[in-house]
Order: C-alpha cells, then sequence, then structure tokens
C-alpha cells in the first residue's frame, strides 16, 4: 500500500491570531471579589472565530494514527474497533446530562447500567464482587493493592507482609502501584516466558502480601502452572492479583475466579472495546473474592426489588479512589459491547483473537525468531537480535511499519527478550489486514539498514529528535517564548 | 434478524425492567457473529489450517483443563437495533438534568460544550488513537497536548503542566505525593472544609506513605482558613506541604489565600484551582503555589455521571522530575522540521518501574483536548465573561434564596463566584433538596460524608451553582419551590 499522512505545516493555535488583533484587556472585576485577587492580565490566548479553531484542529487530527484509519497491532494493547453505536449511545442526554450528585431518583437508569454491568463482569470473570470506580487500569492496581493493604492491617498481618512479587513480564504499572501502595516489590524470573514455579516457592513466605500476575502473560503465553502459582501463594498466606490487560485471550475458556485468583482489574478501554482516545480516557474494574469484597471502593451499586441506590455503609471500605462512580461514560460503552457480544460473541473474540495471533505468529515467525514456545494466546513476541548484524535496531523496523500505513507494535517491551516487539492483532482485524501486515512486514524486514534508518518518510514529521526534546524541555509556549527571547 | 425472545416476549418500555437479565438468562438463539468480527467461518477455518490445525479448540490445549469454564452464564448477542432499544430503555429511566432548573456544581460542572468542541471529539483520528508513543504518527495529538500544557501553564502562572490525570481529586493525590519528595516531613495540611471525596481520595493516595493528613480549621463565620493555625503547625516541624483550594470546598473565595505562601515558608504549596476561576483571578503562581491542580471537565466535557473527568496539573520546573504523568515536549524532526513528542519518560512506570513518580499509564488525553479545544473556541474574553455572568446569577440567586426564611445564603460571610454554600435552618438538607427535586428544581449538593461515620460537623450544608442554563426563570423558579419546600417543615413559623 503506498501511504502517506497529512502534512500540514500547522503552527501552534497562539500564532493562528492575526499580528494585529488587539490584545485581550484585563477582565473586569467580578462584583464582591477582593481588588487583591483580580487577574491583573487577561488569559494570554488567541481570540479566534470557530472556523479558526475547527480547522487547526482538524488539521491537526489529520497528522494522527487512529483505529479507523489503520491496524495498531499493539501487543497487550488491545487496540480493537471501537463501535460506532456506543459513541452515539453514551452522547444521549440520558447519559451525558447527568451530574453524579443528582438525587438517586433521578439516575436510576444508570445506576442499573453499572449494576449490570457489574453482574456481567462478575460473570466474565468469576469473582463475585466488582466495581466500576477506577479510572484506569493502574488505578485499579492501586486501588486492589490498597484493598490487600486494608486485609492485612485488619488481620494484624501487615506490618509483616511488606512484599509484593512480580515475574519480570509483569507491566511496569505493576511494581509502581506496588511501590505507591507502601510494598517493596521482588522480581521473580521467568523460563521459556513462563514464571518459574521453583522461584516462586523459594520466593514466597511470611512477608508476601500478594503476586501480582498477568495471564497470559505479555510474552503472549499461557501461564499453564497456574494451578501450582495460585497454590503457592496461598500457601504462603498471600493473594493472588489478576492484571486483567490480556483478557481479550480467555474470555469464555477460563477467568481469574477459576484460576485461584483473589482481586483482578480489567482495563474496559482493551477488552470492552471503548476508545483510548490518545491515551485515555480508559476505565477499570474491581473484582474481587468474597473476601477482598468489603474492601472494595463505596459507593456500591445495590439494588432492592426494582430501585437502585448507592450503598456507603461499607465499614471495611477503602473509601474513595476518585470523584464520582468511576468512568460512567466508558462503562455504558462497555455494556453496549457485551450486550452486542453475549456468550458465545465473547467465545468467539478470544478464538478469534488467539487464531489472528497464531496466524500471524507462523507468517512472521519466518522472518525473526520468536524466544518461545509457539502456541500463544492473543499475542506474539519476536527478537530483532539478527536485525543488529545490519546495524539495524527493533525501533528502525518499528519506524518503517508506519511508512507501511501501520501503527508499530509494542517494542522492548517484555525486557527479558533482546530487541522484543510485542504484537497483537485484535479480533477485529480481518484476514486481509493480517495479510496486508504480513507483507509489509516482510518489506520491511527485507529493505535496506540506509531505508530502515531513514524511516519514516510518510508520516507528518520525519523521525522525531527525543534526545534534543529532553535536552531543551520546551515543555510550554512559555519555553518556547523564553528560548526565542534569548538565542543561544 | 433474529429477535432474542427476551426482548420479543418484553412488555416494552416503562414500569418493569423488562431486559433485567437479558445478559444473563435469556434463552441462547443460534449464535450470531457480531458483525464487528470480520471474516466468515471459511476464512477462519482457512487461518487454521495454514497453521496445520484442524478445530479451534487446539489453539487453548495450553490451558489445562481443571481451569477450564463451562458457560458463563451470560445471554446470547444482540444486533444493533436492540443494542440500542435496549440501552435507550434504561437510559429513559434518567432524569436529566436539563429538565430540570439545575443548580449542581462543585468541582464537576453542568456546563454547556459547544457543538464545535464535540466536532473535534468525534474526529476518529483522535477518539481512537493510542498514546503517541510514535510521536512521528500523533503529531495531531502531541501538539494539541502540547497546546494544552501551555493553556494550564498560563492559567495557573506556574511552569510546566503535564498531559492529565485522571480527575481533579487523584492530582490533589499526586500534588501530595509529590510535595513529599521536594520537602522533608510526615504532615499534610488540608482545609476542613475541602469535598469529603477528595479527602477520602488523598487519604488513599497517602496510604502507602505513612504520613499524617491534618484539618485545618475555618472561621465559621467567613469559612476562611486559619493562618494562625497554619503557622503554628508549621513552625511546629515536621508539614511537607499545605494544600488550599480555590473556589474552597464552601464555593467560596477567601482572600487569605494571597498570604498563604507567606505563613508557610518554603513549605510546598498546593492549589486546587477551578480553571473558570482562573479566567478572572490572580494565578496562582504568582501568589505562591507551587503546584496547582484542578477538574478539567467543565472545559468542553459533559458530566456523564461523573466520568470521564480531566485532573489538570502544573509545578514549577525544578520539581519537574519529580512530577508525574506524560508530559509533551517540542523538538525537531529529522529534517529540521518542528515536532512534538513525549519527553522525561524516565520518570514514568513503564522504564522507570517500581521507581516511577507515578503508576499512572492510561491518562485522560482526549478529555485534555476537549478543554484546549473548548478554551479556544470561547476565547479568553469569552471565559471571562462566563465567569463574570455566572457570578452575576450567583449573586441573583442568593438574594432571592436570602429572605426565605428557614435558609442561610450565603451560609458564609465571604466573596464567591459562580457558587456558595446554602445552610438550611430546618430539616435536613437532603429532605429540603429532595423536595426541590419533585418541584422540578435539582437545588444542590448536600455537602456532607454520606459514611455511616462520618463526622459532619457543619450541619445541613449544601452546595448551590449557577451555569449557563440558570437564568432569572429558573431562579424564580428555585425561590418558589424553596419557599413550598420549607413552609411544611416542623418548626416553621
Amino acid at each position: 500500500m503506498t501511504f502517506r499522512q497529512a502534512r500540514y505545516d500547522e503552527p501552534p493555535v497562539w500564532e493562528l491570531a492575526a499580528p494585529t488583533a488587539t490584545p485581550t484587556p484585563p477582565p473586569a472585576l467580578v462584583p464582591g471579589i477582593p481588588e487583591r485577587f483580580r487577574r491583573r492580565k487577561a488569559v494570554d490566548w488567541p481570540e479566534l472565530s470557530e472556523l479558526e479553531v475547527v480547522r487547526h484542529y482538524t488539521r491537526l487530527s489529520q497528522m494522527n494514527f487512529g483505529i479507523d484509519t489503520v491496524a495498531y497491532p499493539l501487543g497487550s494493547c488491545t487496540m480493537k474497533y471501537n463501535p460506532k453505536v456506543s459513541e452515539q449511545l453514551a452522547r444521549r442526554d440520558g447519559a451525558a446530562a447527568l451530574h453524579p450528585y443528582q438525587p438517586v431518583e433521578t439516575v436510576q437508569g444508570a445506576l442499573e447500567i453499572l449494576w449490570r454491568l457489574e453482574s456481567t463482569l462478575a460473570k466474565v470473570t468469576g469473582l463475585p464482587e466488582v466495581s466500576l470506580q477506577p479510572a484506569a487500569g493502574a488505578h485499579g492496581e492501586y486501588a486492589a493493592l490498597l484493598m490487600v493493604r486494608a486485609y492485612f492491617q485488619e488481620r494484624g498481618e501487615l506490618a509483616q507482609r511488606t512484599e509484593v512479587l512480580l515475574p519480570d513480564t509483569a507491566h511496569g504499572t505493576n511494581p509502581a502501584s506496588a511501590h505507591m501502595a507502601g510494598f517493596t516489590t521482588r522480581e521473580i524470573a521467568s523460563v521459556d516466558g513462563c514464571v518459574d514455579v521453583a522461584a516462586l516457592k523459594a520466593a514466597v513466605n511470611e512477608r508476601t502480601a500478594a503476586f501480582m500476575l498477568t495471564n497470559p502473560n505479555t510474552a503472549g503465553l499461557f501461564e499453564s502452572e497456574i494451578g501450582a502459582i495460585a497454590e503457592t501463594v496461598h500457601g504462603a498466606g498471600g493473594m493472588l492479583y489478576y492484571d486483567g490487560a490480556n483478557l481479550n485471550a480467555i474470555l469464555g475458556v477460563t477467568n481469574p475466579g477459576r484460576m485461584g485468583f483473589d482481586v483482578a482489574h480489567l482495563n474496559l478501554h482493551k477488552t470492552f472495546a471503548t476508545p483510548h482516545g490518545g491515551g485515555g480516557p480508559g476505565a477499570g474494574v474491581l473484582a474481587a473474592t468474597e473476601t477482598l469484597g468489603p474492601y472494595l471502593p463505596v459507593p456500591r451499586v445495590v439494588k432492592r426489588g426494582r430501585a437502585y441506590r448507592l450503598d456507603y455503609d461499607r465499614p471495611k471500605s477503602i473509601g474513595k479512589i476518585k470523584t464520582g462512580y468511576g468512568n460512567f461514560g466508558l462503562d455504558l460503552r462497555a455494556y453496549a459491547f457485551l450486550l452486542a457480544h453475549g456468550e458465545e460473541g465473547l467465545r468467539h473474540i478470544s478464538r478469534r483473537s488467539v487464531l489472528n495471533a497464531n496466524y500471524l505468529g507462523a507468517k512472521l515467525g519466518k522472518f525473526l525468531p520468536r524466544p518461545f514456545r509457539t502456541l500463544v494466546k492473543h499475542e506474539f513476541l519476536l527478537s530483532g537480535t539478527p536485525l543488529k548484524a545490519h546495524g539495524v535496531r527493533t525501533l528502525d523496523l518499528a519506524k518503517r511499519l508506519l511508512d507501511e500505513g501501520y501503527h508499530a507494535p509494542t517494542v522492548y517491551f517484555p525486557s527479558l527478550v533482546d530487541e522484543a516487539l510485542m504484537i497483537e492483532f485484535p479480533e477485529t482485524e480481518s484476514r486481509r489486514e493480517l495479510d496486508g501486515f504480513a507483507a509489509a512486514f516482510e518489506r520491511a524486514v527485507h529493505d535496506t539498514p540506509e531505508h530502515l534508518h531513514a524511516a519514516p518518510q510518510a508520516t507528518s514529521v520525519r523521525r522525531v529528535d527525543e534526545v534534543l526534546a529532553a535536552r531543551q524541555l520546551h515543555l510550554s509556549r512559555k519555553d518556547v517564548r523564553a528560548a526565542s527571547a534569548q538565542p543561544s | 434478524m433474529t429477535v432474542p425472545r427476551a426482548l420479543a416476549d418484553s412488555p416494552g418500555v416503562g414500569g418493569a425492567s423488562p431486559f433485567v437479565d437479558d445478559l444473563a438468562s435469556a434463552p441462547s438463539e443460534v449464535p450470531h457473529v457480531p458483525r464487528w468480527i470480520p471474516d466468515d467461518a471459511e476464512t477462519e477455518a482457512s487461518l487454521l489450517k495454514e497453521i496445520g490445525l484442524t478445530n479451534a479448540e487446539e489453539l487453548f490445549a495450553d490451558i489445562p483443563r481443571k481451569v477450564r469454564l463451562g458457560r458463563m452464564g451470560l445471554g446470547p448477542s444482540h444486533e444493533e437495533p436492540e443494542i440500542v432499544r435496549v440501552v435507550d430503555t434504561i437510559l429513559a429511566r434518567n432524569r436529566p438534568y436539563t429538565g430540570f432548573a439545575t443548580f449542581l456544581g462543585g468541582r464537576i460542572a453542568p456546563r454547556f460544550v459547544p457543538a464545535a468542541v464535540d466536532a473535534i471529539l468525534l474526529r476518529s483520528e483522535f477518539y481512537t488513537s493510542y498514546t503517541p508513543y510514535q510521536p512521528e504518527a500523533s503529531q495531531g495529538m502531541l501538539q494539541a497536548l502540547f497546546e494544552f500544557q501551555s493553556l494550564w501553564v498560563e492559567l495557573t502562572g506556574l511552569d510546566a503542566a503535564n498531559a492529565s490525570l485522571y480527575d481533579g481529586a487523584t492530582a490533589a493525590g499526586e500534588a501530595l505525593l509529590l510535595s513529599r519528595r521536594i520537602h522533608e516531613g510526615n504532615r499534610f495540611l488540608v482545609p476542613a472544609s475541602l469535598p469529603w471525596e477528595e479527602k477520602s481520595v488523598l487519604a488513599n493516595y497517602a496510604a502507602g506513605t505513612g504520613i499524617r493528613i491534618e484539618e485545618i480549621p475555618f472561621d465559621p463565620r467567613t469559612g476562611r482558613l486559619d493562618l494562625d493555625w497554619i503557622r503554628t503547625q508549621v513552625a511546629g516541624g515536621g508539614v511537607f506541604g499545605v494544600l488550599a483550594d480555590v473556589p474552597n470546598g464552601f464555593g467560596h473565595v477567601d482572600e487569605g489565600l494571597l498570604d498563604l505562601k507567606a505563613t508557610i515558608g518554603d513549605v510546598p504549596l498546593t492549589v486546587v484551582a477551578d480553571p473558570l476561576a482562573l479566567a478572572v483571578l490572580e494565578p496562582p503562581g504568582q501568589w505562591g503555589a507551587d503546584i496547582v491542580v484542578g477538574e478539567g471537565q467543565g472545559f468542553g466535557a459533559t458530566p456523564s455521571f461523573g466520568g470521564p473527568l480531566l485532573g489538570l496539573f502544573a509545578c514549577r520546573r525544578e520539581h519537574l522530575r519529580f512530577s508525574p504523568g506524560r508530559i509533551v515536549g517540542a523538538t525537531n524532526d529529522a529534517d529540521g522540521r518542528p515536532a512534538y513528542t513525549l519527553t522525561l519518560q524516565t520518570r514514568e512506570q513503564h522504564i522507570r518501574r517500581s521507581r516511577a513518580t507515578s503508576n499512572i499509564c492510561t491518562n485522560q488525553s482526549l478529555l485534555a483536548l476537549a478543554f484546549v479545544v473548548y478554551a479556544t473556541t470561547v476565547g479568553p474574553r469569552g471565559l471571562a465573561d462566563l465567569e463574570r455572568s455566572l457570578s452575576e446569577k450567583a449573586r441573583t440567586l442568593a438574594s432571592a434564596l436570602a429572605g426565605i426564611d428557614g435558609l442561610r445564603a450565603p451560609r458564609f460571610d465571604a466573596p464567591y463566584l459562580h457558587e456558595f454554600t446554602v445552610e438550611v435552618a430546618r430539616g435536613t438538607a437532603t429532605g429540603f433538596l429532595d423536595r426541590l427535586r419533585r418541584k422540578k428544581v435539582l437545588g444542590g449538593h448536600p455537602l456532607a460524608d454520606p459514611r455511616p461515620n462520618a463526622s459532619n460537623p457543619l450541619g445541613e450544608v449544601f452546595l448551590t451553582a449557577t451555569t449557563e442554563f440558570v437564568s432569572d426563570k429558573e431562579i424564580a423558579k428555585y425561590a418558589k419551590a424553596a419557599r413550598a419546600a420549607l413552609a411544611h417543615v416542623p418548626g416553621s413559623p
């Protein structure tokens, strides 16, 4: 495919105002506000017409990849199609024009959506107690670890249980969340891409608060020893935590409850197709056993007869983790997605996403080595190590794929694989797209080192100088203006 | 199209919940492939065959029998018309604030969103895009976020802003953690008047640190922070940060905040600020704030029952390396053309792991885009005019309520902008607001912490606010409903 991204020389928005425009005068004093508090200079931002604003941001949009225009083979990110019907429904007045502090009598439908989604996700996860309050996956991890903390505190074990264990394939958010929650972290080495159960057995003890695991893991492999892992962690009195980033692979096949996990987070913006929005908003889900359920954030949505209400009477609850009840707009989109698929549809998702990964893994395995076993779940790893002999890095290959009209795979993660590329094509990508990507990958991997180093060429800008960005630290207009006032 | 039986047999919209268990117990239909999954069965079979498999079940051979599931117990799939019908039926049980005279506010504001803003948010290149880790293919979002950061820097008077956090409350939590990194101590002071949800979120962000959060008392007449108390605490040692808000949890503007930094010296000051208020108020950076956070939903996003929201965060340059969240920086591309990229990533979880400054990964980029598109559509003069106009309406509202026996409006003798606190002298705030609701008025929200064992020394108070949707007509309706509501309360004259 011949691909060219739009390339506008679009200046920053503050350069769009006519140079002859009169500066905005300082705002008049608002009656009653002390003169000392009055803004002495108007907000320095351009006065533009609506067309000027719309054209500017529309042009910017055309210099941005999105799922509607290109496929995203991003491992562990599950960039699937975001159904249009969900966007439409989330914009209904009955969903958007609701204030979280409206009386519950006026938001029965919203509470019903939350309640139904929670009930559905309890079945999907096999964990009975569900809260939709986290704003994102990492936020859910943090809340879950606070719940674990509160649980051990109540049992008088918190002073002793200070350590969270995680495999070396864990997402970076796992150790970061554990640290924020006041735990120390220890990595368990993997063998052939999976947790070394012997190493885990040696590591657990009376200090273990939790073991955090993604299954299938970030190497795309199902941790088949999950039974032994659960037994080991529970045997030491610790909690088993499920990172739901890769749930797309196992819907209806297994679930965290069945695997012995005590608490889980899910990402509605991965498995349940809510849009990523250029990095957010997401929506996190917390699911827990009956033991940990009482520690979930308040309020919980409860149903009595036909009426729904918000229950704050949860004495063991960790309290609030954000304002409101979660990202309702995204919960609604996820509910519509679940309604569309039902039981069989969810199974189909996993079957197809796993099929896509195994099919593409077999194809691309001809060009670059696959570090571990070849039966993968929804994603697979390649190593760009052989390219190094030609002076080419995985990063070059990733940039070259942009020129083919594909987003780059996840690169340099997990770190246990040298020059890693992690590839995931969710169920919404067709055979034609898989074959197209395989052909593009073949062209890219066989391209000359010169071309690979010079990539990308078809994007709105060429290879971006990240070193310069970090050195000059121009993080806003203020810095840019200060620098141009004092040329170095 | 097959209509699932649960729907076909349902009595329709209304009272009983006809679809209540449609996902759970509806009879299984012939499974149909949601049209979001491409290709026919033959094509799927061809993919299997090419990798040497005959049955899709073989793809799951690595999942042990003992963890396998039977049925999950979900219902059948639904086609698009049914999805719309089911969801619309449920949503019909809501009564959006647009059908009321609405005076709800606080950090989350039911403000008007210009159509141009949503038109940009519906550009799929923005809303379906991933985090801009591949800058060459993501210049649009990166530039928009750079403009967003520039705008929050301009509004706050600080040096640098990040590309968003989850919401105002979690941004305050991150401010607490940043304060701890840049100053010694184990005590963090927050106003007793801070909204209870924010206090609870702060407590959770502090849970892993072993620090203590202490509440700053306020003057019962004006709601102003007790600066002498703060001075004493700081002198006593161990205070690593102080947080204050403008408008405060009562909706008022506390003039004493202008002297707060002088009171606490080199202890970091975090200010929680309403972005609209900053269109008319002196930027907190000018009066000593070291960190300014806030809730940005009111700029271009609907309340959506409380999410998604937008966490705003700005700090001083010297503290950047200890600060949370993604940051966009300006740079050049290989041809020397201007370009943008994520920078300072060595602070973040995907690089630094357990030593990251925060665990945040997914943020609120799309809301940050809404924020900057909104502010640019309305313009700086428009923003100041809007705050001024809402403030005038708030004064009209206060006058209309002040004469009503049984209400104290405003409760505090202090300046305010678009919101203020009202005290209900007879009965409960919740009861009063509920009676207003029956008269099609959403009069505000109670400030009490609703948890059973919470202490609520302020008594029966609620916050009321004005928006573009409020005119003299709604204010008159409010006053009339308030009089009627109080007339029936025991203790009435």
